[in-house]
């Protein structure tokens, strides 16, 4: 009987938990597949995966990333399972119109199809810094790189967008 | 010595770096100083970009997959299955709430706290302020104001210390949420509320608000910082 109080006890955290996260887990997968069902999809297998792999959680406190590092790995796996054709950003964009929209903010609007636009190896690092508020550290363990990487990769994620934005990009200037 | 081009080059990968020499180029660079204040405003666009609207289609989690997934006996499974249908029933309501940030959730929750905005000289007892705050591993110094209101709040799936300290400037809402990482300070004014969500590092994030009209509303972040400075971490 303990041993079933104590289960749904877990269940209802993990339900908690998940509620709780699911926006931001959502808004990751978004923007790791630029594209809304698929990111649906992936956020409903990782939730699975980390139930059953409730275990492997062993700080609470960490459940954010540690369900980020699920997504990751979902994502790959669907990508290897699938085998997506060549992905049409264009299309992508299209097809995310409305997500993408930012009522009465055009400027928001354009970062964000630019965003849509930089590829995965700058968008990912970048996702992680600013939306989930990664340091540098935590990204080059999650993705496996040097801290320079990953700021070579930011740096270069930043200086695509702001161009695309018309936004000043000149290291010197006196160029 | 850092230059134009490392300084930018630098800031352009993490616009909030704050290390020393960066810093010191900084102050003495006119045209650097302008081209990081562009580049902040940048980032505050970035960051609005990425917060794309959520709204829930799908179930918040595979219920009846969830339940077949987990190991023991089936007659485990029979006895959640009430649990279940009422976990799908609570799902379906929350399904049509619409999707906030941190900030709407942080005054959603103040709308069922009334008694905190009593103005008042009475500490809540020393006993259950500390309970609440060895909660969450920290204390406060003994500075740190009348605290008028202590209670241990279910926010976003954990218990946080919601308090109420008592100012100048009239009852302040503090919650720390230790389970939060912000990355940069967060203003917000919304439904009557004026406040700000500062980034704690390593212990999450602390929100202060207060109501819009107490007259003391405009000097939010400075109570913030002094609340923050009020604090201490016991882990």
């Amino acid at each position: 009987m303990n041993d079933d109080a104590g289960g749904n006890q877990r269940r209802a955290w993990f339900q908690a938990l998940c509620q709780s996260l699911r926006p931001d887990l959502l808004r990751f997968a978004f923007w790791l597949s630029r594209d809304r069902a698929l990111a649906e999809d992936v956020v409903q297998e990782s939730m699975l995966r980390a139930w059953k792999a409730q275990e492997s959680l062993l700080d609470e406190t960490a459940a954010k990333p540690w369900l980020l590092t699920i997504i990751r790995r979902e994502y790959a796996r669907t990508f290897e399972r699938k085998r997506f054709p060549t992905v049409d950003v264009d299309e992508l964009i299209a097809k995310e119109e409305p997500m993408l929209a930012a009522a009465e903010e055009q400027d928001i609007s354009d970062v964000r199809a630019a965003l849509m636009k930089l590829p995965d190896e700058y968008r990912e690092p970048l996702i992680l810094q600013v939306l989930m508020g990664y340091s540098t550290a935590q990204i080059a363990r999650e993705l496996d790189l040097s801290g320079p990487a990953v700021l070579t990769r930011l740096f270069r994620a930043r200086r695509q967008l702001r161009a695309a934005c018309g936004e000043d990009l000149r290291l010197d200037p006196q160029e | 010595m850092t230059d134009h081009a490392h300084y930018r080059s630098a800031i352009m990968a993490d616009p909030h770096d704050a290390d020393p020499e960066l810093l010191a180029h900084r102050e003495s660079c006119a045209e650097c100083r302008a081209f990081t204040e562009q580049l902040l405003r940048f980032e505050a666009r970035l960051e609005r970009a990425l917060l794309v609207d959520i709204s829930l289609k799908t179930a918040v989690l595979p219920f009846a997959r969830l339940a077949e997934a987990t190991p023991g006996p089936r007659r485990w499974m029979a006895m959640a299955a009430s649990l279940l249908l009422a976990l799908v029933i609570t799902a379906g309501v929350w399904l049509t709430l619409p999707q906030r940030g941190l900030a709407a959730d942080v005054v959603a929750h103040m709308a069922g706290e009334p008694d905190a905005w009593r103005v008042t000289d009475v500490l809540v007892p020393e006993a259950e302020l500390n309970a609440v705050l060895e909660q969450s591993k920290l204390r406060l110094k003994p500075d740190a104001g009348v605290v008028s209101y202590a209670s241990s709040c279910d926010f976003r799936g954990h218990k946080v210390p919601h308090l109420v300290v008592q100012t100048q400037s009239g009852p302040v809402t503090v919650m720390v949420l230790v389970h939060e990482a912000v990355r940069n300070p967060k203003q917000f004014d919304e439904q009557g509320y004026r406040g700000t969500i500062v980034p704690v590092p390593g212990h999450g994030s602390i929100a202060v608000l207060m109501r819009d009209l107490s007259p003391g509303s405009g000097d939010v972040e400075r109570i913030a910082a002094r609340v923050e400075d009020s604090i201490v971490w016991t882990r």
